[in-house]
């Protein structure tokens, strides 16, 4: 029975899941969308892999989370390893690319860059209060179009007048983009425009200072979009790399490090089949009202937290 | 408000402080002192409610404490100057407080020239007709080391309190300090509890590696200060294993600045003007630490904060010479931490691998 490890990364559009063996190759993976339900999500996702793992010679024993619902996944799934998106990132990056120096990555509403250093983060920055330079902006304005976003990529290429679109922010950029295609742009240019804004915005935002040293690696969701791929490469003026497996990067990180971690517990794939619900509890021990999580599991309280002082802590 | 009547006087809550606003009031000025409760949701919703949407956080956060402060009872309240928006923050609040229908005295000491000593009398005369100025003179000194203290104290909480071997004993030490403080009355109160905090600090166990992670925290005057407008920044990062070190508090910017003449010649290369009340201190500061070989920078403004926006190129190209990450963290009204805690842990994680590494 050789050992197994298992990332999931729940993040706000979609929930990844990674299952690696001890020389960190994949021997199963899963992408889905999230939908507003992470609880949902990890059981679906639990489920989709158990079908793909091979349990007669391989056995998890240990998991990570990682991802915005990394802490309530973490509770559901048992984690050995919880630990925040830009650390998995960066430890799943620098695993497969040692060489790296500059990680790009934009996900669903976050966007971050990652500088390395003889295979160490030095240095990163994520976006704080926009969410310009998103896969969120990329996938409403494909609906605005009508096309699918995972089409995007493929319109944007045809492209070789790309339009002119604002990119400081979401709603300079949409009213922007509006106005252009009542101008009678065509969708194509249009497209293009929008792949060029997201990098615009990314530069002048996340990568505001930094300095983007080649080998550069492009991973999160938008990096399946070519269109963006391309519009980077255009803009650095160096090759950008996209690993097949970048969009499951945070769960292989997070796998990876839960392998390095010293915790081992077997994971139980019949976690599909349990019921969990989560509570919020105002604590009203002060004006604060600190809104308290508990996770159910049944009824069994497993976890809580959201509390800022003692006086929370008593409040379930 | 009838005239022989005892003032009831507040200043809104301002990270810690207030214990020496409240020494000075009552022992030095001889009139009540109304405490604001300490800063929660609510007061940052009052504030917020009251106030300009563009203003920046602290503003609507005192803003908060004010209208707290007048419903504990305060019939006077007093508003600080200060070289940016700050300067009209007093005149604003104070309208916006009296369009509320609150009826108070409001003491803004932008109203007065903070350069000349006669002015600080005119103050106090206003506050308080019968006051007996030695004493004041001799009180207020007593407010004044009481700053100097818990400033001293509180840099070497942060310093060490990431560390406490005992799971909790030096954390309850710095709080029995706190509370001494808010509660004293007299200058023995004061030397004691200082006296009382450094034993305690000296004799707790510590469990401190030989080269700890060190961090150097730089920012708007009043957010990096105060816990609840970071999100208790300081003690989430030194609960991970962290030293601490932030130059910037009253005792420094206020008490000690003339020390630091020196300042803008070592940053001449950074920088040719004064751009605000706190940017050259900043500046300087985050290079002491780049220089002392410290592990990251934390940079910590409200958002719109035009000075230190303005430090952040400099912090940049300092990160670029020295070779140390700078995390940049802005702060509005949001009480949530959930974004900042990814972004401490990440940074954590980063500066961690790092050291092992270079």
């Amino acid at each position: 029975m050789e050992h197994a490890y298992l990332g999931i990364d729940v993040g706000s559009i979609s929930t990844k899941g990674a299952i690696i063996d001890e020389n960190n190759q994949l021997l199963a993976s899963q992408y889905i969308w999230t939908q507003g339900d992470p609880i949902g999500a990890v059981k679906e996702l639990t489920g989709l892999l158990e079908k793909q793992f091979d349990k007669e010679h391989y056995k998890i024993v240990a998991t990570g989370a990682t991802g915005s619902a990394r802490k309530l996944v973490g509770a559901i799934i048992g984690a050995t390893m919880v630990k925040n998106e830009i650390t998995a990132h960066a430890v799943g990056t620098t695993t497969f690319y040692p060489d790296v120096r500059t990680i790009l990555e934009i996900g669903g509403q976050d966007s971050k860059i990652i500088l390395v250093e003889n295979g160490v983060a030095v240095d990163y920055a994520m976006n704080t209060l926009c969410a310009a330079g998103t896969g969120a902006f990329l996938s409403s304005q494909a609906k605005r179009l009508g096309i699918e976003v995972e089409d995007i990529g493929e319109y944007a290429l045809r492209s070789t007048h790309p339009t002119q679109i604002a990119a400081r922010c979401t709603v300079f950029a949409e009213s922007d983009l509006v106005h252009k295609i009542q101008m009678g742009h065509p969708r194509e240019d249009i497209i293009a425009g929008v792949c060029n804004a997201v990098v615009a915005n990314y530069l002048n935002n996340v990568g505001k200072g930094k300095k983007i040293i080649s080998p550069v690696v492009f991973q999160g969701g938008v990096s399946k979009n070519k269109g963006v791929v391309a519009a980077f490469e255009d803009t650095l003026g160096c090759q950008v790399i996209v690993d097949p497996n970048g969009h499951l990067m945070g769960a292989l990180g997070v796998a990876i490090l839960a392998k390095k971690g010293s915790v081992r517990r077997d994971f139980d794939f019949s976690v599909e089949n349990m019921e969990f619900h989560t509570r919020e509890a105002g604590c009203g021990g002060c004006s604060n009202n600190c809104e308290i999580i508990c996770v159910y599991r049944g009824d069994e309280l497993i976890d809580s937290w959201g509390n800022r002082c003692e006086r929370g802590a008593r409040v379930h | 408000m009838e005239a022989m009547s005892v003032r009831k006087v507040a200043f809104p809550r301002y990270a810690e402080y207030n214990c020496a606003f409240r020494y000075i009031f009552e022992e030095a000025m001889d009139v009540r002192c109304i405490q604001p409760p300490a800063i929660t949701r609510r007061t940052m919703e009052l504030g917020a409610k009251h106030s300009p949407e563009f203003v920046c956080t602290p503003f609507k956060i005192t803003l908060g404490s004010m209208i707290e402060a007048l419903e504990a009872g305060a019939d006077t309240l007093l508003m600080v100057h200060g070289l940016c928006r700050l300067g009209y923050y007093g005149e604003l609040q104070e309208q916006i407080l009296h369009d509320l229908g609150y009826r108070f005295d409001f003491i803004n000491l932008s109203e007065y020239d903070m350069g000349k000593k006669k002015e600080y009398i005119k103050i106090v005369k206003r506050i308080n007709p019968k006051v007996h100025l030695a004493k004041f003179a001799a009180k207020f000194m007593e407010g004044i080391r009481m700053v100097e203290y818990l400033d001293e104290v509180t840099a070497e909480y942060y310093r060490s309190c990431g560390f406490d071997a005992t799971g909790g004993q030096y954390k309850a030490a710095y709080r029995r300090f706190l509370t001494a403080l808010y509660t004293a009355r007299t200058r023995a109160d004061i030397e004691d509890a200082y006296r009382a905090v450094r034993q305690s600090f000296q004799t707790i166990p510590i469990n401190k590696p030989l080269r700890p992670l060190r961090v150097g925290i730089v920012g708007e005057f009043y957010t990096v200060m105060d816990a609840f407008s970071n999100l208790e920044l300081e003690d989430k990062l030194s609960g991970m294993g962290v030293e601490l070190y932030r130059w910037m508090n009253v005792t420094h910017q206020f008490f000690q600045y003339s020390a630091q003449k020196n300042m803008g010649v070592k940053i001449r290369d950074l920088c040719t003007y004064e751009m605000g009340p706190t940017a050259t201190a900043n500046i300087w500061y985050a290079k002491e630490c780049a220089e002392r070989g410290f592990d990251g920078l934390i940079h910590v403004k409200s958002a719109g904060c035009t000075p230190e926006i303005d430090v952040m190129p400099a912090l940049q190209t300092i990160s670029g010479t020295y070779k140390v990450p700078v995390l940049y963290l802005t702060y509005d009204s949001q009480t949530s931490d959930v974004g900042l805690m990814t972004r401490l842990e990440a940074f954590y994680d980063m500066i961690e691998m790092r050291k092992k590494v270079l």
